[in-house]
This record gives C-alpha cells, sequence and structure tokens, in this order.
C-alpha cells in the first residue's frame, strides 16, 4: 500500500513539476502571476478531449493542437499584461481572476458544465512487480514529466537564450542593461509557458475529469511549487512537485480522497507563513 | 477656507441627492415589478450582493484584497443554517451566530494571512477558502456533506406595530427585507469609514509606515478590518441560506461569491461607499436580464471581462473615476 502511494506520489508529483514549470517561468521572468494557468491547462485538456472524441485520433496528435491553442491565448494574455499598472503582483492577480473566469465561461459554453475524461484503453493495463504495480498511464505521465522538464533544464542551463531568461529572473535593470530584451523575453517566457501548459493539457485530461472550474486546484498547486522552490530553479520545482505529490498520495492513504485538496491548501499557507516577504526576495 | 467648504457642501449635497434618488427608485421597485416575479428576484439578489460587496469592502479600504470571502459566506450560511434546522432556532438568533463564526474563521485565516501583503496575501485567502469547504464536505453528521442542506426554514414574518412584513412568504416581503439589511450596513458602513476607525484603515492602506508612526496598531486594525468585514459576510450569508432555502459546499464556498465581491467593489470604486453597491445593482441585473437569455451558459464571462477591463482603464472604479472632482472623497475628506 505505502510502496504505491510513494510510486503514485512521485508520478504525480513529476507531473505537478511540468504543471508548476511554465507558472514559475512566467511569474520570474515578467513578476506577474497567471491566475489563468490552471484554467488554460484545461483548456489544453479539451482541446485533446475534442479531438480525440469528434476525429479518433490518437493522444499524440493532440498535443500540437492543444499547444497552439494555449500559445495563442497566451500570447493574448501577455499583450494585456504588459500594460498593467503598479502594483504588478497585486494588478495581474486580480487581472487575471477575471481571465480565469472569462476562460471558465468561454469552456463552459463550448464544451458543457459535463465532467469528461480521455479514456486511453492501454493506460489502464501495466506493469508488476512483485506487489508493485504500474500502469502504462502512469509510466507515460512520469516518462513525459521528466523529459519535458529535462528539457526545459537544458534550455535554462546549457543555451545562451536560457542564459538570458535566468539573468531576466535574476535582476532585469541589469539584463537589461546588458542589452537583454526584457520585454522580449517576457513574450519568450508567455510563449514557453504555454507550450508547457500545452503539453501538460491533454496529459491532464487522461488522469483528472475535465469540467471547466477544475482548473483552480491546478493553479493553487502550481503557486505552491513555485512558492516552495522559488523561482528559476527547475531541480527546485522538481523537489517541490515531488514533495506535493507524496504529501497528497500519503494524504489518501490516512485520511482518504476527499481531504486531498486540503493538503496542497494548508502547505501553500505554511509556506507563505514562512515566508512573508515573497517569492523574489532572497537571502541576503 | 469658506470657499472650498461651500464646495465640499456642495459636493455633499449632490452626493445625498443622488442617494435619496437611488434610495426612492428602490423603494418604489416593487410597485414597478408588481407583474414580473423575475425582475423583483433578480433586484433582491443583487442587493445581497451588494450587501457583500460592502462588507468585503471593509476588508478592502484597508489596502488588503481577498480572494477568498466565499470561506466567511459559507460559514455563515452553514451556520445559521445548521442551528435552525437542527436545534429549532429562530433564524433572528441564528443569522447573528453565522456571522460570529464567520468572523471566527477569520481570525483562523488571520493567524495564517496577516503577515502578508498585496499579491500574497491575496493568495493565501485564495488556498483558504479550501479548508473550510472541504470540512464542510466531509463532516458528514452535521452539514450532511456533499448532499447539502434542504428545507431551510424560511425568515420569520416581521411586525412592526400594526405593520406586518412577510419575510419569506412572499418576494415583495423577501425585496424589502434584503434592502432594510442593506440600509443598516450601508449605515453601519459609511459612519465607520467616517470614524477614527475608518480614517486608521485608510491611513494603513495609504502608507504602512507612516501609519505606524503616528501610532496605529497596524497589525490590530488590520485584524478588526478582516472581522469585521468576515462578520458582515457571515450574516450575508446566513440570510441567503434562508432565503433560497438550499444549500450545497460547492454553492456557497464557490469560486462565485469570493470573485463577486471583489470584482463589484473594484469595478464599483474600492475607495467609495456608493461605489460597490452601484456595481452590484448595475452589473447583476446586466448579467441576468440581457446576458443571461442570450448565453444561458457561460453569461458569466461578463464579470471576468469586467474586470479586467477596470483594472486595465479604471482601477480606482467607475464611481471613484465619476467622483474625482466632484464628490466629497472618503479618502481624505475634502475635494480632490
Amino acid at each position: 500500500m505505502w510502496t504505491t502511494a510513494v510510486v503514485s506520489g512521485i508520478t504525480l508529483g513529476s507531473f505537478y513539476t511540468l504543471i508548476a514549470l511554465g507558472f514559475a517561468l512566467i511569474f520570474g521572468v515578467t513578476h506577474t502571476f497567471n491566475l489563468a494557468h490552471g484554467e488554460l491547462l484545461v483548456l489544453a485538456g479539451y482541446v485533446a478531449y475534442w479531438l480525440w472524441k469528434t476525429s479518433g485520433v490518437s493522444l499524440l496528435f493532440t498535443f500540437p493542437a492543444a499547444v497552439l491553442v494555449t500559445l495563442a491565448v497566451c500570447l493574448l494574455l501577455q499583450r494585456v499584461f504588459s500594460r498593467l499598472s503598479e502594483p504588478l503582483e497585486l494588478n495581474s492577480i486580480v487581472m487575471s481572476f477575471g481571465a480565469a473566469i472569462l476562460l471558465q465561461n468561454g469552456m463552459l459554453f463550448c464544451f458543457s458544465g459535463d465532467y469528461r475524461l480521455i479514456r486511453v484503453p492501454t493506460f489502464n493495463q501495466g506493469l508488476h512487480f512483485n506487489t508493485l504495480y504500474l500502469s502504462y498511464g502512469q509510466l507515460t505521465l512520469l516518462a513525459l514529466s521528466l523529459l519535458v522538464t529535462a528539457l526545459l533544464y537544458l534550455l535554462m542551463r546549457h543555451t545562451y537564450l536560457g542564459k538570458a531568461l535566468r539573468a531576466t529572473i535574476q535582476d532585469r535593470e541589469a539584463a537589461a542593461l546588458a542589452g537583454i530584451n526584457v520585454g522580449g523575453m517576457g513574450v519568450l517566457a508567455f510563449a514557453i509557458g504555454a507550450m508547457l501548459i500545452g503539453l501538460a493539457g491533454p496529459l491532464y485530461g487522461c488522469v483528472h475529469y475535465l469540467y471547466p472550474t477544475a482548473g483552480l486546484q491546478a493553479t493553487l498547486l502550481a503557486i505552491t511549487i513555485t512558492i516552495f522552490a522559488g523561482v528559476g530553479r527547475v531541480r527546485g520545482l522538481i523537489v517541490g512537485g515531488w514533495i506535493l505529490g507524496l504529501a497528497e498520495s500519503c494524504a489518501v492513504v490516512l485520511l482518504g480522497a476527499s481531504w486531498r485538496e486540503v493538503v496542497g491548501a494548508v502547505i501553500l499557507l505554511t509556506l507563505l507563513a514562512l515566508r512573508p516577504q515573497g517569492i523574489l526576495e532572497r537571502k541576503q | 477656507m469658506p470657499k472650498k467648504e461651500t464646495t465640499s457642501q456642495k459636493a455633499i449635497q449632490r452626493q445625498v441627492a443622488w442617494a435619496v434618488l437611488g434610495l426612492v427608485f428602490l423603494l418604489l421597485l416593487p410597485v414597478f415589478a408588481r407583474y414580473s416575479d423575475y425582475v423583483l428576484q433578480v433586484f433582491t439578489h443583487a442587493l445581497l450582493l451588494a450587501t457583500l460587496a460592502w462588507a468585503w469592502n471593509i476588508l478592502g479600504v484597508s489596502g488588503s484584497i481577498s480572494l477568498g470571502h466565499a470561506a466567511f459566506f459559507g460559514a455563515g450560511a452553514y451556520t445559521s443554517a445548521i442551528l435552525s434546522l437542527d436545534l429549532g432556532l429562530s433564524p433572528w438568533a441564528t443569522i447573528p451566530l453565522g456571522g460570529v463564526l464567520a468572523a471566527g474563521i477569520a481570525a483562523i485565516m488571520g493567524l495564517f494571512c496577516l503577515r502578508l501583503r498585496g499579491a500574497y496575501f491575496a493568495l493565501a485567502t485564495l488556498a483558504f477558502v479550501e479548508i473550510p469547504k472541504v470540512i464542510t464536505d466531509n463532516w458528514d453528521g452535521l452539514t450532511r456533506g456533499s448532499l447539502g442542506l434542504v428545507g431551510l426554514p424560511g425568515l420569520p414574518s416581521l411586525r412592526l406595530g400594526s405593520y406586518h412584513l412577510d419575510v419569506s412568504g412572499s418576494l415583495v416581503g423577501s425585496y424589502y427585507f434584503v434592502l432594510s439589511y442593506g440600509l443598516v450596513l450601508l449605515v453601519l458602513v459609511t459612519l465607520m469609514f467616517r470614524s477614527n476607525l475608518g480614517l486608521a484603515f485608510q491611513a494603513i492602506r495609504e502608507e504602512e509606515i507612516a501609519a505606524e508612526a503616528v501610532g496605529i496598531e497596524v497589525q490590530r486594525y488590520r485584524l478588526l478590518s478582516l472581522l469585521l468585514s468576515a462578520f458582515f459576510t457571515g450574516i450575508t450569508g446566513a440570510c441567503y441560506g434562508h432565503l433560497i432555502r438550499y444549500l450545497e459546499p460547492g454553492l456557497v464556498y464557490g469560486l462565485h461569491f469570493s470573485a463577486i465581491p471583489m470584482i463589484f467593489a473594484i469595478c464599483g470604486g474600492r475607495f467609495t461607499i456608493l461605489g460597490p453597491a452601484l456595481a452590484a445593482l448595475v452589473l447583476y441585473p446586466v448579467d441576468q436580464f440581457i446576458f443571461h437569455p442570450l448565453l444561458p451558459a457561460g453569461h458569466e464571462f461578463l464579470y471576468g471581462a469586467v474586470i479586467i477591463l477596470a483594472i486595465l482603464f479604471v482601477p480606482s472604479g467607475v464611481w471613484g473615476q465619476l467622483r474625482k472632482g466632484h464628490f466629497v472623497s472618503i479618502k481624505t475628506g475634502s475635494i480632490e
């Protein structure tokens, strides 16, 4: 039982990291909180669901469509975000809260409020190792999440572009002085964030029921992991995702599935209480 | 300065004139709406949302933006419903208790949130709602969990001398009840904003360090504004329960009741007295009369759209913007 909990915690946690990556990148580069993050994820899931249901294509082919849709919405969001006045963090929260309501109602209009799930038959089969059982769904989730996270890590650490992004995260003014186009980095962060969400969305539709208001949970866990890890630290995000995934699956074992949502909320509140000065300030 | 005083008096007169006009409209509305129950229902709910926006703004005026007022709304609604259903108490006794429990929840929230400022306070309140929601959802013995509570007692009729107001039995009765609650709250909010308490809240919003320097105990006042805000939100929640007579965790703890008061207060004017209520009385009927028939699914996109537009173009709110240069500011007590 506990090994199953640990395995599912790590699997879920890796997926949570994938969800949080885009949020952390956008926040780190542009200092805006995108509360519509979860809604974008659910939107990508709906796009995949719709394609899978209507044309019967395999899940693999839904990823490009989902990425395109989230890219379009995110670039639009970026245009609006870039017009915000100070205080940027607070205004972005209130505004993206509005964007989340817009997206929720748009999805309610397009896809109705019914619960949807992308059912991939092979995902329910799996491998047995003694007492441990791993479904192909879990394996796919784990492999894809870690693969995308690794690619982002390589991008951030081993390319010139990644260096520019990290410089912008660390100090915007110094980055601008060094000739980095900080505004352009903001657009880029939204674009990369959109791609990450577009990749995560169809997977989300396979493991969670899709309904228009499902996004809040995902937003909260992206915020939790980002606050735990701080911005611009891919490895910290992985550890944060795993801790959250493990905490949730342990809570499910100990308390029952209905208490799972509280765990994330309590962890976030505790993190905020411990770091009241926020994420951006670093220890001197 | 005599000149300034006369302008200020004029401005006050104009504001009072507008308020009286609005009040006459609201008082006479049931006469016009006699043939349409729907119109009356919509305005009853709009008034209830106006009280919610005022209650939210007690916290808002001290500079904190909450995205979690559904926690207080739901707690108030459930407390009053359970006490009146299980113990058979009169709703008039249980409604204030709903407010008290909501304030108790706010005290717990304050432990987590009051050290935080701005965006981080907002995030913490957003996360906090999950706690009372999931507890209500899982405490089957007390709250009947996700089945919800049905058959809540309605509000008993009120007697004022020979006059008899059938609160829950008739739509007009419910309407006048909510209207009078709104007026009581308006008087309380106005007195509060103009008292030293309100000045302290506004001083904290404008500049915390300076407020501390002139002797305002910032954390104590922030806690007080949170408790007062939660108390009235809880009372509104309790009234909502007895008017709708049906409760469900997803309904009263939903994002809707966190978002709506914030949107109305910011769109109307966070630093004004009338703004939040005006936004409720305009936007909710527009939503119900125009967008609901057009788009039965998804009509609430309106609220998302207006808050985005407000943050981008009128951050001080529509009423706050209109009033600039014409009306008395609660911020400074003089002409802006």
